[in-house]
């Protein structure tokens, strides 16, 4: 069913206009709030704002950008030596 | 359509990587079979590579991004485009890292390519999903979404989008050429030499286009399949069904 064949959750009387991605529920347009891209009603994106956020350990940043430079670097010396080897055997 | 715009910073960040890709591998055939002893100049090229790989794969997550919201909204994404959260690119840059490694790993078997595709394709998909750095978790989402049959037809019906832009793109070349040539003054026999299949130069340029070509198409379907997907696991298109046949009855 399309959003505009149904009605908001909040204002029975308004057709949909879209629905929250997080609690499914249809929302008119004074009751749906867009944030990165994706529709939200007031109540969840309450609770998204008020949830800790949570930063990823600076020990797993630290060890992906140390394993994507050796994949890196290691890459470019693979390419020299599948390369090479290629060559010489055409 | 509406992340079109997107595509041009996504061709601009993508060249001098496919540029430098054309120039290692014509100086790959230069130095032929004595290529072993050319190691500094081929590995000069490589880490020039590997340099431009990295704002090439930027560029390829700001137009994720755009085709996500563009996905989700139905319009053309705005400013916010730009804000490609940290730990995404970061784990994009992991997994990249590794299809790289994989490639190379692969290049001497047929299929193994094919493969390596199909993840370079989810790596691209599922950035996005990544909120948190992480080692394993990029690769614990590309394997949750791998169907991988189906994607390796999605890397077939590329492959064979990848020789139709090559054809069009030489194509449009000699056009180019035959036209100018009614322009007078215009030296049109030295460009036709130039730009022929007997160039290797223009050659491997072409080809490098024809991937500069299919690349927004290529991340746009990876993007889409990764949403498509992820729908399906959360059971939205059970209640879109379910919606539809309520209003059927």
């Amino acid at each position: 069913m399309s959003p505009s064949a149904q009605r908001c959750a909040v204002h029975f009387e308004r057709h949909a206009f879209a629905r929250c991605m997080t609690c499914a529920k249809t929302l008119c347009q004074e009751c749906a709030t867009q944030w990165d891209g994706i529709w939200h009603c007031a109540a969840c994106l309450g609770v998204k704002r008020g949830a800790k956020v949570e930063r990823s350990p600076v020990f797993s940043w630290i060890a992906v950008v140390i394993v994507s430079a050796v994949l890196l670097f290691t890459g470019a010396r693979l390419m020299v030596w599948t390369a090479a080897v290629l060559a010489g055997l055409f | 359509m509406t992340a079109a715009p997107w595509a041009g910073l996504l061709a601009l960040t993508a060249l001098p990587y496919r540029f430098l890709q054309a120039l290692f591998l014509d100086q790959l055939l230069e130095v032929g079979s004595a290529a072993s002893q050319y190691g500094n100049l081929l590995g000069g090229t490589a880490n020039l590579i590997v340099c431009s790989i990295l704002v090439a794969l930027w560029g390829r997550a700001v137009y994720a991004r755009a085709c996500r919201l563009a996905l989700s909204r139905g319009t053309a994404p705005g400013r916010e485009t730009w804000r490609v959260p940290a730990a995404a690119l970061a784990s994009y840059v992991l997994t990249s890292s590794a299809v790289l490694l994989g490639a190379y790993l692969s290049i001497f078997t047929c299929l193994g390519i094919f493969v390596v595709a199909v993840f370079a394709g989810l790596a691209i998909g599922t950035m996005e999903l990544n909120e948190r750095v992480s080692l394993l978790q990029p690769f614990r989402l590309i394997g949750r979404h791998a169907r991988v049959l189906l994607l390796l037809g999605l890397v077939l019906v590329f492959f064979c989008g990848l020789l139709v832009a090559f054809v069009n793109l030489a194509a449009a070349f000699g056009l180019a050429i035959w036209a100018a040539g009614a322009i007078g003054g215009f030296d049109a026999p030295n460009w036709q030499l130039l730009f022929s299949a007997g160039n290797r130069r223009f050659m491997l340029l072409m080809i490098a286009g024809a991937f500069v070509l299919v690349e927004p198409f290529w991340i746009a379907a990876n993007v889409v399949f990764v949403r498509k997907a992820g729908a399906e696991e959360r059971g939205d298109d059970l209640r879109a069904w379910f919606e539809e046949l309520r209003r059927a009855s």
